[in-house]
């Protein structure tokens, strides 16, 4: 699985039909790759291209429509990648091996099925950090509401939860009150986000959401957490 | 985390029922909040609970009871001074006070007021 962070890309450019021990070169790089574990693997067929041969692979020639350039390419972790760059090397008889440096921001798995039954869950306590985010309703971050900017800025950073409280009255740094009316008209009421994280990651968040706000108020307190983790069933 | 200073969160909880001078509690407290130059109270209201009176507050379709809960968030001194105004204000209900770290923002002088 591959993890969050700076990894590499390597890009291995070569023709359709490169053949290695009787089959297609591609093929026997995707089984490699598969069988050393690599966490994902892309073949893109090119629609025309050229190379050290100076030879025009198009699909325009039938004769040559077999010898398009493909293009392999993955993304793994710089130690994985030195593993398999040797190998990689000794198989690319024709063609160029390239490894970029890249950030992998998101690394999303879709569960393949849903857990049968509730799994007896698990209660972990432990001592944490309660952040509360004061803001304004009306307040804005590059266009959008900022309660709404912080929390995805908080998901993104892996923080376990967030959760937005919308205030009915209030007052606080800018001195006017926030009042709410019938029809919630105004739309400037007091919100308050809430955060509850260990220690280190609390400090990382409370940086992120002090460079976003404009007026508001942090408050961090110590609290003891006690929390119920439903474990999956093995598959 | 060096910015960040000492300073109390003072919670109330109670209801939307509950009056002072014939108006709403919160209002009443908010009001005296600023008159006492409190830096700053919010006030929230929850969809359901229950307290001391073990009476569960919960929206109905003509009567709102639903609970209230103040939070204010200033330095010790000035803490101590609004709590003997609130605790005569407040009836029934429940005061409870915390220790947190505290940074205030304000980047510059916004236009809105």
């Amino acid at each position: 699985m591959l993890e969050k962070g700076s990894a590499k890309k390597v890009i291995i450019y070569l023709n359709e039909d490169t053949q290695y021990h009787l089959s297609p070169l591609y093929e026997s790089i995707l089984s490699f790759l598969v069988h050393k574990g690599v966490a994902g693997a892309t073949v893109t067929r090119a629609v025309a291209g050229f190379g050290a041969h100076k030879v025009m692979h198009t699909p325009k020639v039938e004769a040559l429509s077999e010898h398009l350039p493909l293009r392999i390419e993955f993304i793994e972790s710089a130690a994985k990648v030195d593993e398999l760059l040797p190998t990689l090397y000794d198989m690319v008889t024709d063609g160029v091996i390239e490894i970029q440096d890249t950030t992998v921001v998101k690394v999303a798995m879709k569960e393949k099925r849903q857990p049968a039954e509730r799994a007896a869950h698990e209660r972990k306590a432990g001592k944490a950090k309660l952040m509360r985010i004061f803001l304004g309703e009306a307040d804005r971050w590059n266009g959008e509401p900022l309660y709404d900017s912080i929390v995805k800025r908080l998901r993104m950073m892996d923080i376990s939860g967030a959760t937005v409280y919308r205030g009915i009255l209030g007052y606080g740094v800018k001195g006017h009150t926030h009042k709410s009316n019938l029809l919630h008209t105004n739309r400037d009421l007091p919100i308050m986000i809430s955060v509850i994280e260990t220690d280190d990651k609390l400090r990382k968040a409370a940086e992120a959401v002090e460079e976003m706000i404009g007026d508001g108020l942090i408050v961090i307190s110590d609290v003891d957490i006690v929390r119920l983790v439903r474990s999956r069933p093995d598959a | 985390m060096q910015d960040y200073r000492p300073a109390k969160l003072l919670r109330l909880h109670f209801t939307e029922r509950d009056r002072y001078r014939g108006k709403p509690l919160y209002e009443a407290i908010v009001e005296k909040c600023q008159e006492l130059k409190i830096a700053g109270a919010t006030v929230f209201r929850g969809l359901e609970g229950f307290g001391d009176t073990a009476e569960i507050h919960r929206s109905h379709l003509l009567t709102h009871d639903l609970p209230i809960v103040i939070q204010i968030v200033d330095s010790a001194e000035n803490i101590a001074r609004l709590l003997p105004a609130v605790e005569e204000m407040m009836d029934k209900g429940l005061i409870a006070l915390s220790d947190v770290q505290v940074l205030r923002i304000q980047k510059g002088s916004s236009t809105s007021v």
